[in-house]
């Protein structure tokens, strides 16, 4: 081992955990690296939690969102001394902003003009016993007769059909204006509440709550299907990710599900490649050549190289040479071998389309690949919202009963399955990550591939535990169970911490860009062939957690004799147990 | 039926366009259906499109007067507003229309329009193309096309 590489490495990836660890362990004062989680759990986790949970956003629900209008609304009437509705109008125009509001306001008339508020009526009514309803061209009594800050008398059944064909057309029915053509007057939320339909008016006030929450910077609703709720972010803190109340996890900046550790660019990258045909096309590229008559691309799935078009071209061709088939014969080489395949081929004739079509071929494995895993990770996720949701529901009430346990002593489980659903997020987001990193970073790719592997087991040991082994204590037919309910717990809730904590500095990694990884120093080793121990030790320190024999000065916790942690899951255990604690590998 | 539950306003409306026609226009409500006018505008003086007699037909939809008329020329003409298949841009016609504005209104400002066509704000890409590289030669192009195909033969 090239010591003085693997220092340097070392030192780099120890600064990285050790910074970690301190988050980790907070400000309590235990020695780091003899922290036993089992007893500290609790602890631990509700200070990572904290930690965690510097919230930089609010979920606002229907009624905050209410409120904070109505406030707003007021603030403005109240400071402007205008009516609610000219507060409203100018609002919506300053996109909800009171301080735009304020400068607009006493910066001259102009705002007003431009909203639509008017100083004074431009007509006066007539003074008879009845006008005529310019719309409908009926004469109307004097009470019949509505009309806008102008004066532009309309009859109440025209101005209904008036608002409710603007509210059906759309949020543009906020900055509804008289109906008189060329009359800027704006018709405010007062006119629609007296002469509009019920239906509509419920309407409009979801468009104009709709426009609080949409036209500004700071407030988006939450994406997931149906849920009510807006968010309003603060900035600042760590990253986008929002949670919403109704358990949607997303992104802020662009409303993708959560997917950290990937950025959003490579989100809105991938997606669109998952979705957009030029997959398609590429297999269509490796997998068929085009008729040399029609151009429809053809599959050769079987059969001899004499193939035939079908209707209605028909054309009848070579498919090595794609040369007309009547060309063929023992001329060139028989039917079955064709001579001026071989020619062309040796003089590069073909070489710039089998290039081609074999570099779309291995494009489309290695997306394939990434694909495949990331898909396969989502439905596992799935599966476990699912699964988490029949534990919560069924499964804990009947595992209280039947351990003679309160549920709220269970809590373990349901972390444990919140932990997963966590995780599978990050693991799909690691193929896209994966994906995306260079190939010729081959350090880099090698040491993300390992910890990305490292973080698949891990993981599936806690799935399988929180899945398979939970199953025995939920059976109905008295088969007991082959361990204690409280070692099951002791080793769920190690599980399920270690990962955690194994995930969170994985996620933090690969936020950084692997920039621990450096370049050369690897490369270098790579090609003297030391890679695989290289890699273990490297691994290791990033860790945070060794057996002993990662370099001196990472390891102050394996000093310790009382204790050694576990070569597969670094779980720390006491010095008298021969075999993990958790995940029952010998020592 | 569909005359049963013809709206006042548009029974008036018909009543006083029939009755007191403005100058160079007329409309006369089709005889199975009164939401259907056969439009005929003539070209106005000191246009490329005088002396010529176009065609037109007008719709008033069911929302009308909550919505507006459609409308479409009939006959051929060379205009940037007016695109091959006789149909006008026109802001009152579409996101500027107004319950108050009439049918009398809408072909009014049609008749304006060939007045004075705008080319800054086209239909037709070519034609617009057409009046603003060469203006003369786009009107000898709308006379052309009004003796050819508006001449009221």
């Amino acid at each position: 081992m090239d010591s003085e590489d693997d220092m340097h490495d070392a030192k780099s990836l120890e600064d990285f955990y050790s910074s970690d660890a301190d988050d980790y362990c907070g400000s309590d004062d235990l020695d780091v690296g003899e922290y036993e989680f089992m007893e500290d759990a609790d602890n631990d986790s509700d200070v990572i939690a904290a930690h965690r949970h510097q919230k930089n956003y609010t979920i606002l629900t229907e009624l905050d969102i209410q409120q904070r209008q109505e406030e707003d609304i007021s603030r403005v009437s109240t400071v402007l001394s205008i009516p609610r509705d000219d507060a409203v109008i100018l609002l919506r125009h300053c996109n909800w902003n009171i301080n735009k509001v304020h400068d607009a306001w006493f910066d001259g008339e102009e705002v007003q003009k431009i909203v639509g508020l008017l100083e004074g009526p431009a007509v006066q009514y007539p003074d008879v016993r009845e006008l005529t309803c310019v719309i409908c061209f009926e004469s109307h009594p004097h009470d019949k007769i509505y009309s806008a800050a102008c004066g532009h008398p309309f009859c109440s059944t025209c101005w209904a059909g008036y608002i409710s064909t603007s509210i059906n057309d759309g949020p543009g029915c906020l900055s509804l204006r008289c109906p008189a053509p060329s009359c800027c007057a704006a018709v405010g939320q007062s006119m629609i509440d007296l002469l509009a339909p019920a239906d509509d008016k419920k309407k409009y006030f979801q468009y104009l709550l709709r426009s609080y929450i949409e036209d500004n910077r700071i407030t988006k609703w939450c994406p997931a299907p149906g849920c009510e709720y807006a968010v309003e972010f603060a900035g600042g803190g760590e990253g986008y990710d929002v949670s919403c109340l109704c358990s949607f996890h997303f992104c802020w900046n662009c409303t993708e599900e959560a997917h950290r550790p990937v950025d959003c660019d490579t989100v809105k990258k991938w997606i669109i490649k998952n979705s957009a045909e030029s997959e398609n096309m590429n297999w269509i590229l490796a997998n068929s050549k085009p008729c040399p008559k029609c151009k429809r691309p053809i599959e050769k799935n079987h059969g001899c190289m004499h193939m035939t078009c079908t209707p209605p071209c028909k054309f009848e061709f070579c498919w090595l040479c794609l040369g007309a088939w009547s060309d063929h014969g023992a001329r060139t080489g028989g039917f079955y071998a064709c001579n001026r395949y071989e020619a062309a081929k040796q003089d590069g004739a073909y070489d710039e389309a089998e290039r081609r079509r074999e570099m779309a071929k291995n494009l489309l494995k290695r997306y394939t690949h990434y694909y495949e895993r990331w898909a396969s990770n989502q439905s596992s996720r799935q599966k476990a919202l699912a699964d988490l949701q029949k534990m919560q529901t069924v499964h804990l009430l009947k595992l209280s009963y039947t351990q003679c346990e309160p549920e709220s002593q269970l809590k373990f489980i349901i972390e444990a399955w919140k932990q997963i659903i966590e995780c599978r997020r990050v693991l799909k987001w690691t193929y896209a990550y994966g994906y995306y990193l260079p190939d010729h970073e081959h350090a880099k790719k090698r040491f993300f591939e390992y910890v990305q592997g490292e973080a698949e087991s891990g993981l599936e040991k806690l799935h399988q535990c929180a899945e398979k082994e939970l199953h025995q204590f939920l059976r109905d037919d008295g088969v007991a169970p082959n361990c204690s309910f409280n070692d099951f717990r002791s080793k769920l809730a190690g599980l399920t911490s270690v990962t955690k904590n194994y995930f969170d500095n994985l996620v933090k990694a690969l936020e950084n860009g692997l920039s621990e990884v450096d370049p050369r120093g690897v490369c270098s080793q790579a090609e003297s062939s030391k890679d695989g121990e290289d890699i273990t030790t490297r691994s290791k320190t990033w860790s945070g957690r060794s057996n002993g024999t990662a370099p001196a000065g990472l390891t102050s916790q394996s000093d310790d004799s009382s204790q050694w942690s576990c070569n597969l899951c670094t779980f720390v255990n006491a010095s008298s147990s021969s075999a993990c604690q958790v995940c029952q590998t010998p020592r | 039926m569909a005359n049963s539950n013809l709206p006042r306003r548009i029974i008036k409306e018909t009543q006083r366009l029939l009755s007191e026609p403005a100058p160079g226009i007329s409309a006369s409500p089709s005889e199975d259906n009164m939401r259907y006018f056969n439009v005929m505008i003539l070209g106005p003086t000191q246009s490329p499109y005088e002396g010529g007699v176009f065609k037109l037909e007008l719709f008033l939809p069911e929302e009308y007067p909550m919505a507006a008329p459609k409308v479409r020329f009939l006959t051929k003409i060379y205009h940037p507003n007016i695109d091959k298949l006789g149909r006008i841009c026109l802001d009152i016609l579409k996101d500027k229309w107004s319950p108050a504005l009439q049918i009398r209104t809408v072909l009014l400002s049609i008749q304006a329009l060939l007045s004075a066509p705008n080319p800054d704000d086209p239909l037709s890409e070519n034609i617009a193309k057409h009046w603003k590289t060469n203006e003369a030669e786009a009107v000898e192009t709308a006379k052309e096309w009004t003796r050819l195909y508006a001449s009221g033969a």
